[in-house]
């Protein structure tokens, strides 16, 4: 957590001054003492055990992973044959046999191995669960009720259990019956919700101007995680009253349920928005623009970070033909990519490194400015990820764990977000050898003899 | 225990059943949270709270406030107010506090000394410089749960950087990922940089609310924005053992195949993708092309996700999808059980009667505002369901109520803090004021008594 000796560059006129710089230095040496040694510090909820199943659904894994970073003793129930999830990997690149997916997710978890087909199996699950705060179903809607280890029987069994089911369209409406035998993808569940008719760019011949997937698993993740919110949610509630609910996410609406702009502008504008490239619906300019080195993001969001940009890229010549705040963000969209013509003509000239640091050396002028009318546009360079990784603040802030596994070896994962004093989330192990805690857990749990 | 005769939809139906919403307890009542923070990365951390019962107070400069009261698309209002704004800011409280008065900044700790969570989303350590930040307000509220919604975490060469939805996805790597192979590359649209960091941070403030309930401690939470999208990263483990770089791959899911977005006869497009053995068999019955299973190319997943092999099965599904319409499509998928989604859009959301039969998206009357469509709970909660009660009002709404309600002020203090500029109100800005057919100066909330003599 040591600070670098550089001086930080500061682009705040409130973060200048003496007195200023000693109350930051006081907050940095409470946040030394608050936020090191994560590993000797309480766990939020390490009262609290999950049991998960899931059926190559990364957003159940995900979830589950999630609140054993938080202290959770986690579970995951897969059948003798395995989790197909384990094959879910880039290129089917693996490590010792294992997706590279399912590694970076298998956070703090035991594996066990139950034949949920067999009343062994079924019965051996409901002992697990009777002692269990929380199950993740992330398997076809109605199959465990079918075997007779869904929420009506769990919840006989154990009042308090919260249960977690995360499918495509849910468990419950007409349409989560209909089309319940559909199974669940990250990709299926970005279309579902709407998001890829956002994202490309029209004028592009076929396929180009399709509309462009999330090149990260977006719905999943943003799954994953309301189920983790819902979960923790729902633990609260049972802590003050011992009741324990039923909680449903449905991957097809979860992202846009959140995120909530696609309901806004249908609800607003009664038709949907078609794509736009390069171009934001609410900012100009927002997006990636090429230099003479590779790409830079350019934002400026309000009106006097626009003009300040027209004067760190030497146009001020541009600024009359835009005096109206509205300009930038109007539905003429011809008219925009005159005024995006030649921006990207003058970006081109530079090098990013050349574009960044005048920004950065303007922007701290302006800071200074008491109005902020001189305003205060980015451009920084778009990284890569392999750009991120030499980035010196991401290891000083141990945002990146190396593992090390017996059997695999060495291998990199992000860390656990966010970063919290008192208890906070962590990687304690990452492991996933099928049926690798079959003793410890039907030990602990006092199911059968396998 | 057993069976039961009843269907399983039926008994989730009833249990879900979102015309009993309002009569269902919230788990967060009681539970008052300052929300310091503004546009769309901090605002939806307490958005969270509020709808789950949360009583929320949200911190604007009068005349100012949150700058997305002013940010909309193509420059829409509705009912002179931002909609996206009123989608972010459900369920609040307005108040308006010049925190650069000492007197405002007291208003503040007072309140932050009767608050369980406090959300702020400035540059990291400008609300310690302001002096409202944790080693202030721990002081005054030991208990109290304090995030801060930064782009790159309060320590660390980086943190006084700025930082947007976008500025984040650039310097976590992920900018690069959206697009096709050598073409342009597209940002995550409707500010994903925002909305899902905001989600994170709503998680670590409800595990540190169940902390709370176990031991009695609060605690502080450094939320970094570029963090919270790396964290959903695969290329550095990906990096890590194929020594690689992981590209961007247009439409194709480079870990199921096949997989895209493909083009029907009716001129829609569909996601397929299949993730697992059984879902190929499932695909290849409905394509009638059962004997590809037995291709050696495509018989076993891992050799199925090989680079030549996968663009082979993509194309055979592409020309197939490109006979079948919409509706055939999906037809076929619940029948033989393969992963298949239309490709929604905005009007076909709203309209969709699935989600407002969920509850995610809800038609109702505001106050204020009038019928809308708006976005509630992203998940649904049986017993204890989010919900949406009130959209936004103007700045300084709630200045009354929560300072002669909370803080115990007369209204002669308040209009001597009115006076000296201390605390006040929307300047007459389309994006800030009511809307204009509302009767304001009558309104029971915006001149709240507290039984003092009307």
């Amino acid at each position: 957590m040591k600070e670098t000796s550089e001086k930080p560059l500061v682009f705040s006129k409130h973060l200048t001054g003496k007195a200023t710089l000693e109350h930051l230095t006081r907050f940095d040496k409470l946040l030394t003492e608050m936020m090191g040694s994560v590993e000797e510090k309480p766990e939020a909820i390490d009262d609290i055990t999950v049991v998960e199943v899931s059926q190559a659904n990364f957003a159940g894994i995900i979830a589950a992973g999630m609140l054993g970073e938080f202290g959770a003793e986690v579970i995951k129930v897969e059948p003798p044959e395995g989790d197909p999830a384990r094959k879910i990997t880039p290129y089917g690149q693996r490590l010792n046999g294992i997706g590279l997916p399912f590694l970076m997710e298998s956070r703090n978890k035991y594996h066990i191995t139950l034949d949920l087909n067999s009343a062994e199996g079924q019965d051996n699950f409901r002992k697990l669960v009777s002692k269990a705060d929380v199950v993740i179903d992330a398997v076809k809607p109605g199959l465990m009720d079918s075997l007779e280890i869904g929420y009506r029987q769990l919840s006989q069994l154990n009042p308090g259990l919260v249960y977690v089911a995360i499918s495509p369209y849910g468990h419950y409406t007409s349409k989560a019956k209909e089309l319940c035998n559909i199974p669940d993808t990250d990709l299926t569940a970005q279309a579902a919700s709407g998001y890829p008719s956002l994202t490309g760019n029209p004028e592009a011949p076929d396929p180009y101007n399709y509309p462009v997937k999330a090149g990260i698993w977006a719905a999943w993740y943003m799954s994953a995680a309301l189920a983790v919110a819902g979960t923790l949610t729902a633990l609260l509630h049972k802590r003050r009253t011992g009741e324990g609910q039923m909680v449903d996410v449905a991957t097809n609406d979860a992202t846009s349920a959140w995120q909530g702009f696609q309901i806004v502008w249908g609800f607003t504008m009664e038709k949907p928005r078609v794509r736009v490239g390069n171009f934001d619906w609410c900012l100009f300019p927002y997006g990636y623009y090429e230099a003479k080195d590779g790409y830079v993001t350019v934002a400026s969001v309000l009106d006097a970070d626009f003009r300040g940009l027209l004067k760190i890229l030497g146009r001020w010549d541009l600024e009359n033909d835009w005096r109206f705040l509205f300009d930038r963000i109007t539905d003429d969209v011809e008219k925009l990519k005159t005024l995006e013509a030649e921006l990207k003509k003058e970006l081109a000239k530079h090098a990013r490194k050349e574009l960044v640091s005048k920004t950065l050396s303007y922007s701290a002028k302006a800071a200074r400015d008491r109005l902020r009318s001189k305003g205060f546009p980015i451009i920084i360079e778009t990284r890569s990820p392999r750009e991120v990784l030499e980035e010196k603040h991401w290891q000083i802030r141990k945002t990146f764990l190396e593992m090390n596994l017996p059997v695999c070896g060495k291998f990199m994962i992000p860390a656990s977000v966010p970063k919290m004093s008192e208890s906070p989330p962590r990687v304690k192990w990452i492991k996933c050898g099928l049926g690798e805690d079959n003793e410890y857990v039907y030990k602990k749990y006092g199911l059968g003899e396998k | 225990m057993g069976k039961f005769s009843e269907d399983y939809f039926a008994f989730t139906g009833k249990i879900f059943d979102r015309s009993k919403t309002s009569e269902k307890p919230e788990v967060l009542k009681g539970v008052r949270v300052l929300d310091l923070a503004r546009v769309i990365y901090g605002p939806v951390v307490s958005k969270w709270l509020g709808l789950f019962g949360a009583e929320v107070i949200k911190v604007e400069e009068p005349e100012e406030g949150d700058q997305w009261r002013t940010g909309t698309y193509w420059a829409k209002y509705w009912k002179d107010s931002c909609p996206y704004f009123q989608s972010l800011n459900p369920n609040k409280c307005f108040i308006g506090i010049d925190l650069k008065k000492p007197r405002g900044k007291e208003l503040v700790l007072e309140l932050a000394k009767i608050s369980d969570v406090v959300v702020e989303s400035f540059r990291a350590g400008l609300v310690e410089a302001w002096g409202i930040g944790y080693t202030v307000i721990s002081q005054v509220n030991p208990k109290v749960i304090y995030i801060s919604c930064s782009g790159y975490g309060q320590w660390g060469p980086l943190r006084f950087f700025p930082s947007w939805d976008l500025i984040a996805q650039s310097m976590s790597g992920v900018a690069r990922l959206t697009g096709f192979p050598g073409k342009e590359t597209y940002k995550l649209q409707d500010y994903y940089g925002d909305f899902f960091p905001g989600l994170l941070g709503a998680m670590g403030v409800m595990a540190a609310l169940n902390y709370r309930e176990r031991t009695g401690k609060g605690q502080y939470i450094d939320m970094a924005q570029a963090e919270a999208l790396m964290r959903t990263m695969l290329n550095w483990t990906y990096m890590s053992v194929v020594g690689e770089d992981l590209e961007r791959t247009g439409n194709v899911d480079p870990s199921m195949v096949p997989s895209g977005i493909f083009k029907t006869a009716d001129g829609r497009f569909v996601a397929i993708a299949i993730a697992t053995d059984n879902q190929l068999s499932a695909l290849l019955k409905a394509m009638g092309r059962t004997e590809l299973a037995e291709d050696k190319r495509f018989r076993e997943t891992f050799e199925r996700l090989k680079a030549g092999n996968a663009e082979e099965l993509d194309k055979v599904v592409e020309e197939w999808v490109f006979t079948k319409t919409e509706a055939e499509l999906i037809e076929l998928a619940k029948r033989h059980g393969f992963p298949a989604a239309p490709v929604m859009d905005d009007w076909r959301l709203v309209n969709d009667n699935w989600r407002r039969e969920r509850g995610s998206v809800t038609e109702f009357e505001d106050e204020m505002y009038g019928k809308g469509i708006w976005v509630a709970s992203p998940v649904a909660l049986e017993k204890t369901p989010g919900r949406v009660k009130r959209l936004t009002k103007p700045i300084g709404y709630h200045n009354r109520y929560i300072l002669k309600r909370l803080l115990g002020l007369s209204e002669k203090e308040i209009k001597e803090l009115e006076k000296e500029g201390v605390i006040g109100y929307w300047s007459n800005r389309v994006g800030q004021r009511p809307p204009p057919y509302y009767d304001i100066e009558n309104d029971p909330i915006f001149n709240y008594r507290d039984g003092e003599k009307k």
